[in-house]
């Protein structure tokens, strides 16, 4: 189902999902919008009828969440010295080879 | 192929995106060093390697998942940064274009091992063991408030290897599944469906840590 066709249904469609159905559109529910399936308006009634649907979403959305504060990584990942010792020594040949005496890497 | 992917492999850029400011903000001194690493200044690059190696070794780390795999590809990377960064004219951020450049020869890489991306759905999909359960399970079990960032680590480590690149390209380092869909020449439905079995599956390993794939010696990462 697409973006649009997941979402174009009057409000009293999503009401009366079974949690099977629900699951099904979940892929796409999460892909619309901020992602936040669980402050969506038209969700309300049906996640309150359904409380294992509901902390399925509170779930995955705290995964989400998590998981782009992952972006920023911390100082112990860090890639070892060799790598940057390799990369020199080999832009150090290019460069030589381009013929740029203004290169040098150490 | 979007403009986006279409730019970080060949080089060239298109259309600038401002949206792309939004998670990569520039870093002071950042420009100068790409002008001055353009002129060919060693110091320069030096200076765009420390200020990103961090970040393209993590990302290697993810996608790779060892840590001398992750290495070479940070290497690589960043030769190939200093080969087409006279290509890069500011149109988006610097961090954006890099990781895409890494993305993608982290892709390639892979293919070259004989990890065929090309039908994700069908060459990379896990087991019916490694497959999360089709169940809501239990309220009892629910996550807590929050996760801590170690743990989700272990956990993302832990992810079949497709679920993983899903996983990581879209909630970590927010590519859109438009994007993905191009990156892995596969169907946007498909980058969905597969970033939403990747969060079933942690939801279910992060209930279960007793789960998570134990590292094989201190090589393998995250």
């Amino acid at each position: 189902m697409s973006d649009s066709a997941a979402l174009n249904h009057s409000p009293e469609i999503f009401d009366n999902m079974t949690p099977a159905e629900f699951e099904e559109r979940l892929p796409d529910l999460f892909g619309i919008g901020n992602g936040k399936v669980s402050e969506d308006p038209r969700f309300a009634i049906f996640l309150e009828k359904n409380p294992d649907c509901a902390a399925l979403v509170r779930d995955l959305e705290i995964i989400a969440e998590t998981a782009a504060k992952l972006f920023e990584p911390t100082e112990d990942q860090d890639p070892a010295d060799s790598v940057w010792i390799n990369i020199a020594s080999k832009l150090k040949g290019e460069s030589s080879s381009l013929d740029e005496p203004n290169s040098t890497f150490e | 192929m979007s403009s986006m992917i279409l730019e970080a492999q060949t080089g060239m850029q298109t259309k600038p995106n401002p949206g792309l400011f939004k998670r990569n903000p520039p870093i002071a001194g950042e420009a100068e060093a790409i002008e001055r690493a353009k002129e060919g200044d060693p110091d320069a690059f030096s200076k765009l390697y420390a200020l990103h190696k961090r970040r393209v070794y993590t990302l290697c780390l993810r996608m790779l998942g060892n840590v001398s795999e992750a290495e070479d590809m940070t290497q690589e990377a960043f030769l190939h940064l200093f080969r087409k960064l006279g290509s890069f004219r500011g149109e988006s951020a610097f961090s954006t274009w890099l990781h895409r450049l890494t993305v993608n020869l982290v892709l390639m890489h892979l293919r070259k091992k004989g990890l065929n991306l090309v039908s994700l759905e069908e060459t990379i999909n896990p087991s019916e063991d490694d497959a999360p359960k089709r169940d809501f399970g239990s309220r009892d079990q629910q996550l807590a408030g929050s996760v801590d960032r170690v743990t989700l680590e272990r956990a993302v480590s832990s992810l079949p290897p497709g679920y993983r690149m899903v996983f990581v390209l879209h909630d970590v380092e927010g590519f859109e599944h438009n994007e993905i869909a191009s990156m892995l020449e596969c169907s946007t439905g498909n980058s969905k469906s597969q970033l939403h079995k990747a969060r079933l599956k942690l939801r279910e390993l992060l209930r279960n840590p007793e789960q998570f794939a134990v590292p094989a010696s201190g090589k393998e990462g995250v």
